[in-house]
C-alpha cells in the first residue's frame, strides 16, 4: 500500500465514522455540513431480484437529489416534528466495515466503498429492523474540508419496514 | 358452534343515507375472521390487476404475481395470446418460476423435472417411460391449472380466480373514462418505469385502500410536506424535484365521483398545469383525443379500483396495488406508470416528483404507512366500535351524474361536485357498499355477481 492511500484511508475511515455518527446522534446540521452543496445523494431501487437500477434518469431510485437541497428538506422534515413517521424518531447504529480506497489518485479527492449495516429501533412499535448493503464516497477538499461530493447507497434488503429515512441509511 | 360461520360482515356497514348516516365498524379492518372471509368472498371471487401487457411484450415474456395468497403466472404464449395460471407443479405444488419476470418458452419445475409450455400444457414429465404409473393417472389432465378469467383493458391485464364475474369492461364500467385518462397518456401505451418500490405495513389492506382517496388527511398527516412546499414554492429547498405549490389546491373545485362494483375516484382542478411531465405533449395529446380529455388529464385524479388497485394522478402518475397478508399485514407495490417513448427531459422529471412524494423513502408515503399502524393499534381496544371517519360531506352527495360528469359524458352512480375544502368522505361509500355486498352474498351463499 502506497503512502496515498494509507493517507486516504485513516481520512476516510473518520470522514465515514463522522457521517454515521451524526446520523445516529441526530446531529443534523453537523451532518449537513458534510456533503458539499452540489453533491449527488443517490439510493438505487433494484431492478429485479439480482439486477440494480443503473440510470437515476431514466429508472425508478428509492431517493436521487442532485443537491444538498434535497438532505436538507429531509432535515427540515424531521425537525419540524409534523412527521408521522419521524415522531417518535426511529433509533439507529450504523457500523462499516470493508472499508476500500477506490481511487486517491487525484489530489484533493478521495473514492472509497464500505460495507454497512444499519441497526434500527423503533420506539413506538418496540421492534427492531435492520437494513445492510455497501456505500460508495468521493469526497472532495473544499479548503481545510473534506466534504461528500458522491454518495451512492446500495440496500441489500430493501423490502422496507413501513418506512425509511435518509438516518436508517 | 364454529362462530367463523356465525359473523355477518356485512352489519359492520351501517348504511343509512336517507336517515344521514354511513359508519364502518373497526372490526372490518381488524377481526381476523372478517380477513378470512375476505379472502375468500371478495379476493377470490373478484377481478384483481395482474400487470400490463407491455410487461410481457414479445412471445413466451412471462411476470408473476399473486392475487391475495394464490402465487399466479402471467404468460403470452406461442401464438400471441395471454394466460394466466396458478403459478404451482401440478406435481408436488412447488411454485413454478422464482423469479418476477422471464422468457421462457418451456418453464420446467427445479424440483421434479416435469415442463410445461408457455401455454400451460404439460410439455413433459420427468422418466415418464419408466414411471408405471397407473392408467388413471393418465386420465387427469396434468397441465397448470388456468385461473377462472383473464381479460385486458387499455394495456391493463385483470385475471379473476372465479370464472363467475362480470366481463370486463363490464366490471370497470363507466370508471373506464378515468381509466382512459391515465392509460391513453401516451400515444404508442403506457408502460412501468423500471425500478421496483415494494414494501409492508402492519395494518389492514383497506386503510390503504380508503387513504387513496381521502383528501381530508392531506392537511394533518402531510403538513411536514406541506410546509416544506410552501418554501420551495418560493425558490428554496429541493426546487429540482418540480413538485406543486399544494398551498394552491386548496382553493380549487373538485370533487368525487361513485361508481358500481366499488370504484370510487376523488379529483382536483390543477393550479400548475405546466408541471405536470405530459405538459410538453399536451398539444399532440388535445389533437389525439380532443381537448376534454387533454384538460383532464392535468387535473388530479384519484381512483380505486376495487379491491387493491389504485391509480393515483396527483403528482406524477402513480399505479400501487395492496396485497392483503394478513389482518394486521399487507404488502404494497409502487410503480411509475409513463408514457412508452417519453422523452428523456419528461421522463426524468416524472422520476423525481414520484420519488420526491411517493416512494416509501420519499416524504409523503411513510406518514401515510405509519398512520396506518397507529389506526391498527387503535382497533385492538374492544371500546372502540363504530368509526365516525365515513360520514364527512354526505350533504353534497348527489345521486347519479352531476353537472362535470354530464358534461364529459359518463354516469356515476353518485357524485359530488364541490371546493376541495368540503374534503368528503363519501368516496368510502361506494368501497363499503361492494364489500358489504360480496360478504353478504358470500357469507349467506347466495352469488356474487348475477
Amino acid at each position: 500500500m502506497n503512502e496515498a492511500t494509507q493517507s486516504a484511508l485513516l481520512l476516510a475511515q473518520q470522514l465515514i465514522a463522522k457521517d454515521h455518527c451524526y446520523l445516529d446522534e441526530k446531529r443534523w446540521p453537523e451532518w449537513l455540513e458534510l456533503f458539499t452543496s452540489d453533491c449527488e445523494y443517490w439510493v438505487p431501487a433494484w431492478l429485479s431480484e439480482e439486477e440494480l437500477v443503473t440510470d437515476h434518469q431514466t429508472q425508478l431510485s428509492h431517493i436521487y437529489y442532485n443537491s444538498r437541497a434535497g438532505l436538507e428538506d429531509r432535515i427540515a422534515r424531521i425537525v419540524s416534528r409534523k412527521s408521522p413517521a419521524s415522531v417518535p424518531l426511529r433509533r439507529t447504529t450504523h457500523m462499516s466495515a470493508n472499508l476500500a480506497i477506490e481511487d486517491a489518485s487525484k489530489p484533493g479527492e478521495i473514492q472509497a466503498k464500505i460495507s454497512w449495516t444499519c441497526h434500527i429501533f423503533d420506539p413506538r412499535s418496540k421492534k427492531t429492523f435492520m437494513l445492510f448493503g455497501t456505500s460508495h464516497y468521493t469526497w472532495r477538499q473544499q479548503l481545510e474540508t473534506w466534504r461528500i461530493a458522491a454518495k451512492k447507497t446500495i440496500i441489500q434488503n430493501d423490502y422496507l419496514p413501513s418506512m425509511v429515512d435518509i438516518y436508517c441509511l | 358452534m364454529n362462530s367463523a360461520q356465525t359473523i355477518h360482515p356485512h352489519l359492520y356497514v351501517d348504511d343509512r343515507p336517507q336517515e344521514g348516516i354511513f359508519r364502518v365498524h373497526k372490526n372490518v379492518y381488524a377481526d381476523p375472521q372478517v380477513f378470512e372471509l375476505e379472502i375468500e368472498h371478495i379476493f377470490n371471487k373478484t377481478w384483481s390487476f395482474l400487470g400490463l401487457t407491455s410487461q410481457i411484450p414479445k412471445a413466451h415474456d412471462w411476470i408473476s404475481t399473486h392475487i391475495a395468497r394464490s402465487p399466479i403466472l402471467i404468460t403470452r404464449d406461442g401464438s400471441n395470446e395471454i394466460k394466466a395460471f396458478i403459478n404451482a407443479c401440478r406435481h408436488k405444488g412447488s411454485q413454478l418460476t422464482r423469479t418476477e419476470k422471464g422468457n421462457n418458452k418451456y418453464h420446467s419445475c427445479p424440483y421434479h423435472g416435469w415442463v410445461y409450455g408457455s401455454n400451460g400444457k404439460l410439455a413433459d414429465i420427468k422418466d415418464k417411460e419408466h414411471a408405471q404409473y397407473a392408467p388413471a393417472f393418465d386420465d387427469e389432465s396434468h397441465d397448470l391449472i388456468p385461473i377462472g378469467k383473464i381479460a385486458v383493458y387499455k394495456g391493463l391485464i385483470f385475471g379473476s380466480l372465479s370464472p363467475d364475474v362480470p366481463e370486463l369492461e363490464d366490471f370497470l364500467g363507466e370508471l373506464k373514462f378515468f381509466i382512459d385518462l391515465a392509460m391513453d397518456q401516451g400515444e404508442h401505451g403506457m408502460e412501468f418505469i423500471p425500478g421496483n418500490i415494494e414494501f409492508a405495513y402492519e395494518g389492514n389492506w383497506k386503510l390503504q385502500l380508503e387513504n387513496g382517496t381521502d383528501a381530508y388527511h392531506l392537511t394533518s398527516t402531510h403538513v411536514g410536506f406541506l410546509d416544506l412546499m410552501a418554501k420551495r414554492a418560493m425558490g428554496q429547498g429541493n426546487i429540482e424535484a418540480k413538485q406543486f405549490d399544494w398551498q394552491k389546491r386548496f382553493s380549487q373545485n373538485g370533487g368525487d365521483f361513485q361508481f358500481e362494483h366499488g370504484h370510487t375516484l376523488i379529483w382536483l382542478n390543477q393550479a400548475e398545469v405546466k408541471k405536470r411531465p405530459i405538459y410538453p405533449s399536451i398539444e399532440a395529446i388535445e389533437k389525439r383525443l380532443g381537448k376534454d380529455r387533454a384538460e383532464w388529464m392535468l387535473k388530479m385524479r384519484n381512483m380505486s379500483i376495487f379491491p387493491n388497485l389504485q391509480i393515483a394522478d396527483s403528482t406524477s402518475l402513480l399505479m400501487r396495488t395492496f396485497r392483503p397478508l394478513a389482518v394486521n399485514r399487507t404488502e404494497l407495490r409502487y410503480w411509475c406508470l409513463a408514457p412508452i417513448g417519453e422523452p428523456a427531459a419528461q421522463r426524468a422529471w416524472r422520476l423525481r416528483q414520484f420519488e420526491d412524494f411517493f416512494n416509501v423513502s420519499g416524504l409523503a408515503t411513510p406518514d401515510d404507512t405509519i398512520t396506518y399502524e397507529t389506526c391498527q393499534n387503535g382497533f385492538e381496544s374492544s371500546k372502540l366500535d363504530w368509526l365516525q371517519g365515513h360520514a364527512r360531506g354526505m350533504m353534497s352527495v348527489q345521486a347519479g351524474a352531476s353537472e362535470t360528469a354530464k358534461a364529459l359524458g359518463f354516469s356515476p352512480q353518485a357524485s359530488v361536485d364541490a371546493g376541495f375544502m368540503v374534503q368528503s368522505e363519501s368516496s368510502f361509500h361506494p368501497i363499503y357498499r361492494e364489500w358489504a355486498r360480496m360478504m353478504k352474498a358470500g357469507v349467506l351463499g347466495g352469488k356474487t355477481y348475477e
